[in-house]
């Protein structure tokens, strides 16, 4: 009797506090949430501003008094920003397909063949990882340059077509698959070559996802190589379109809004689409450290 | 079934590549720092020459001094707050994966959109000096001041990084069995004390992994400073490697360049082998 008299108001304290944790718990969530979005939604104000808003002030004008598409129109027609799209998409589409095969190629006979010389090339890969791109930036455009890549796509492209990181979780996948599959595979009659493309690589295919989503976002962002490889405007990615226009046009904010907004729309579907793969990749990339 | 032909095929091309683009250039640049190699002189080789000029040149202090206020800006608060946010997203909540999707957004965001957002977030009648006329701070320009513009760029980077830790943290969180928590529960032990002694000790290898990679990020930023500033005021913002691009693509003095950069390989390095000792103890 006494135990369900003690019991109620311990019940009703539990309640009361887990509806207090919600709220706090909430409280900091959208906190949270402003200070992440709150550049975003800024430069979605700005960029439907028209002429008579004022941009900057305090307090400032979050709504504009004009609502206009005028600035997205006018950044479209008079700023090669479909050109720069389409160039940002031809980079991507390279810089994913080529990865996706070249770290395969090489991840293969080092995570299912014994060769000779193996376990130094496996060494050479994983110790160059630890050599930041920053430090070899200065030789790899010399050797873009000695190679007569400079002003092309290719050598933007080639820079990042293999990375050790890539072979490195390639490897992993290979390794996980057992190794009854190729011996059957033999017996049916099939080449190393079909084994290959036929058995193995779409067997690796979540690992394939997750390269290509970390190929994706270096790719479509890729601003460095860009900048010091292209002197051809036509050729520029929207970054480094987007880079060059606030230098020139800094007194036009509204248009570099639209035109940022523009840029990151892609981003933005890519990774509503594929969200699940996007935070699998995050945790994959870890494992390097 | 495997012959060692079939291996180096399938290597053959991937190691060209590797060759041309990874293996060569790391070599190279170690090479080149003991040049005078700018494009379009003979090169001649000069022994430590680079190596001591650096230690004599006032811009390079001021990068490696800049580096390191960087650092300590950006890498404890990437350590912590993220805890509290994977914490937080941690919970049972409605749409508590829309706002880890939010989060980690930011990280998604090119380098160039990063600074293009921020540049009039943080300008003289920006947001932040809205927000900070609250408190009653007069509005001034983040970015133009040699004091502020550095805890500015820091404050982006962890704008644009919590959501990638608060992820490493998450997964963290939910390899810590969930009964530890009850039993504090019972004991009266309040959300201090239990992440305090049940949380933290539990993805301290996390946290440990997390403030390494935070410090090569650190270590190794320059694109924000050169989207955002610069490296100005008056160099203010100029990082190691932002040195780097600027003595190699803009006075192009490659050797020097490479002799800075090789410091900071070097400094890298030595972070990387304090954390291997560091781990090596722990088992």
């Amino acid at each position: 009797m006494s135990h369900s008299i003690a019991a109620n108001p311990s019940k009703d304290g539990n309640k009361r506090r887990k509806v207090f944790n919600k709220l706090i718990s909430y409280f900091f969530l959208l906190l949270l949430t402003c200070v992440t979005i709150v550049p975003f939604l800024w430069t979605v104000s700005i960029s439907l501003k028209g002429q008579n808003d004022v941009i900057f002030s305090i307090p400032p004008q979050f709504i504009p008094n004009t609502f206009t598409l005028d600035n997205f129109i006018t950044v479209w027609n008079t700023l090669p920003i479909p050109r720069y799209l389409l160039n940002t998409v031809i980079l991507t589409f390279f810089g994913v397909v080529l990865p996706l095969i070249l770290c395969s190629f090489a991840a293969y006979p080092l995570a299912r063949m014994k060769f000779k010389g193996m376990n130094i090339i496996f060494l050479l890969i994983i110790a160059t990882m630890m050599i930041p791109g920053e430090v070899t930036m200065i030789p790899v455009y010399l050797v873009i340059d000695k190679l007569g890549l400079m002003g092309t796509y290719t050598g933007i492209i080639i820079t990042s077509a293999i990375t050790p990181l890539g072979i490195f979780l390639m490897r992993q996948g290979f390794q996980e698959i057992p190794k009854e599959i190729e011996e059957s595979a033999v017996i049916d009659g099939a080449n190393v070559w079909q084994i290959f493309w036929k058995l193995m690589f779409p067997m690796v295919k979540p690992m394939l996802g997750v390269l290509a989503i970390l190929c994706f976002i270096s790719s479509w962002n890729n601003f460095l190589w860009p900048l010091l490889i292209l002197d051809d405007p036509n050729m520029y990615p929207i970054t480094l379109g987007l880079y060059q226009l606030q230098g020139a046009f800094s007194a036009n904010t509204r248009l570099i809004a639209a035109g940022a907004l523009i840029a990151l729309l892609p981003v933005i579907i890519v990774f509503v689409m594929f969200q699940r793969y996007f935070i699998e990749a995050a945790y994959s990339s870890s494992v390097k450290g | 079934m495997y012959k060692a032909r079939h291996a180096w095929g399938f290597l053959a091309i991937p190691l060209i590549l590797l060759s041309l683009f990874t293996f060569i250039p790391a070599v190279a640049a170690f090479v080149l720092s003991f040049t005078n190699y700018n494009v379009f002189t003979p090169i001649e080789f000069l022994g430590l020459e680079n190596y001591i000029k650096a230690f004599q040149d006032k811009s390079f202090q001021k990068a490696i001094v800049n580096t390191f206020y960087y650092w300590i800006l950006v890498t404890p608060a990437l350590v912590v707050l993220p805890i509290f946010v994977a914490i937080l997203v941690n919970q049972k909540l409605r749409g508590i994966k829309v706002f880890r999707l939010i989060y980690y957004f930011p990280v998604l965001v090119s380098v160039v959109i990063t600074a293009i957002l921020w540049k009039w977030m943080f300008a003289k009648e920006g947001i932040v000096n809205y927000i900070l006329s609250f408190f009653g701070v007069e509005p001034f320009g983040w970015l133009l001041d040699t004091a502020t513009v550095m805890p500015a760029l820091a404050f982006v980077t962890i704008w644009q990084g919590f959501g990638y830790y608060m992820l490493f943290y998450l997964a963290a969180l939910q390899g810590v069995p969930k009964d530890l928590y009850e039993a504090a529960e019972l004991d009266g032990a309040n959300f201090w004390k239990k992440h305090l002694h049940i949380t933290i000790p539990m993805i301290k290898p996390m946290i440990f992994f997390v403030a390494v990679i935070s410090t090569m990020g650190a270590f190794k930023e320059f694109t924000l400073m050169l989207t955002m500033t610069d490296g100005g005021p008056l160099n203010a913002s100029t990082t190691v490697v932002l040195l780097v691009f600027q003595e190699a693509f803009q006075n192009l003095d490659m050797g020097y360049a490479s002799a800075i950069s090789f410091i900071l390989f070097a400094v890298i390095l030595i972070i990387t082998l304090i954390n291997q000792r560091l781990l090596d103890k722990r088992d």
